[in-house]
């Protein structure tokens, strides 16, 4: 055999065994922080409400919601075809893979954006794609599309259009019922700590 | 066998090109100038604590310049800096925050102890900033809650903004549920007040400015 393919194969299996050594954390697909900073400041990762519920009924099968927050919470009220994934559950392995592999747009929602916010910057430097952020969140939801308000007479024949529209989105989601019953008005608990005064104690 | 596999010219140059390449590669491995410094799930628990939310009313003992180790950065873009900010902040947008010498110097206010409180027009928009940062290690990072906005409305009365709850977000305004079952859809167009559910909001206590002593 010629001398210069003995060299070669030397070579060759020199490197394979550096794979060997190598640490295994360079393995991992997380997000360069600094790309992970020049994404965050992007607004692109919001979708309104008008947008997604226009998605739902349409029943875009690359849509895919995914509620943050608490499982009670979810329990209580989701949106049509909303799987649960709690801010928390990012932690565990098995739930994030289960995430990782769908191919689906996931539009995160909580709330408001807080959590769905927080929740969308550690999946994406998780690695994760095509995912999104309900703009104002359930909060927005209910404004916009459970109970839309009418524009001004004087509004814009556009704003007159996305009216008509929440109000079929609005009859949509909620069965279709028309009432004008009130909820009532719960009241808001705050706990909270008396201000201290600047300079306390002392001699 | 084929005559160029005996060509051991050929072959050299082949084994030539092919280590270029190999050191190429090595030399060139891309190494992220920015790394993280705590783990996704240590993040997630970032994410659930308000350790690092700052309230308004805080703000006072900045501007009465009571406190000195608080360091206010506007992530803002230049034209809404102009247009109005807190006193004392200095304007970096949030990617130049990551440039070279802004890292340099935020190494230096962490090691000097100072606290770099951070703030966009809301907290959300601050949110992921300040939350990149603590992951690539800068723990004195703060972000203010409400934002800029909330400050502009409050600035005259920020010690009065502690009994004041707008600026608390991420709790649901309605009793989802009860809503969504169809209660509320009006065809006549009345302006009814919008219900609100239970908002139980906890506070993290003030800190004293001063404390005992003798």
């Amino acid at each position: 055999m010629n001398k210069n393919y003995i060299i070669l194969m030397g070579i060759l299996i020199l490197l394979a065994a550096g794979l060997l050594v190598l640490p295994l954390k360079n393995n991992s697909k997380q997000l360069d922080p600094e790309v992970l900073m020049w994404d965050i400041v992007q607004p692109t990762r919001y979708v309104s409400t008008d947008e997604v519920a226009k998605m739902i009924i349409e029943h875009d099968p690359l849509l895919m919601m995914v509620d943050v927050r608490s499982a009670e919470d979810f329990q209580l009220f989701s949106l049509t075809n909303a799987i649960n994934f709690p801010l928390d559950s990012l932690a565990l392995d098995d739930a994030r893979s289960a995430l990782t592999f769908n191919k689906r747009n996931l539009v995160f929602y909580s709330n408001d954006d807080l959590k769905s916010d927080q929740a969308w910057v550690i999946a994406k430097r998780l690695g994760l794609k095509n995912i999104y952020v309900l703009k104002g969140g359930l909060n927005r939801w209910i404004q916009t599309i459970i109970q839309p308000e009418a524009p001004a007479e004087t509004a814009s024949e556009a704003e007159f259009n996305l009216y008509a529209f929440r109000q079929g989105a609005s009859q949509y989601f909620t069965g279709g019922s028309i009432s004008i019953d009130k909820s009532p008005q719960a009241e808001v608990v705050v706990s909270r700590k008396k201000k201290a005064k600047a300079a306390e104690g002392g001699c | 066998m084929h005559v160029h596999e005996l060509n051991p010219k050929k072959t050299m140059v082949t084994m030539i090109i092919f280590v270029i390449v190999i050191i190429i590669g090595l030399v060139t491995l891309s190494k992220p100038r920015l790394n993280y410094a705590i783990t996704p799930e240590e993040t997630v628990m970032l994410a659930g604590s308000e350790e690092g939310f700052f309230y308004p009313y805080e703000l006072e003992d900045i501007l009465n310049k009571t406190i000195d180790t608080i360091v206010l950065v506007d992530i803002r873009n230049t034209f809404q800096f102009g247009r109005g900010h807190i006193p004392g902040a200095e304007n970096i947008s949030a990617v130049e925050l990551i440039s070279k010498e802004n890292i340099k110097r935020l190494e230096a206010l962490k090691d000097a102890g100072q606290v770099v409180l951070i703030y966009g027009n809301n907290l959300v928009e601050a949110n992921g900033p300040y939350m990149l940062l603590r992951q690539i290690g800068f723990d004195n990072v703060k972000v203010l809650m409400g934002g800029y906005s909330y400050y502009n409305v409050w600035k005259d009365k920020l010690g009065d903004s502690y009994s004041d709850d707008s600026y608390f977000i991420g709790n649901a305004q309605y009793d989802y549920a009860e809503v969504a079952k169809g209660s509320s859809v009006s065809n006549n167009d009345n302006d009814t007040p919008e219900p609100k559910a239970n908002v139980a909001v906890e506070r993290k206590k003030k800190n004293k400015a001063v404390e005992g002593g003798c």
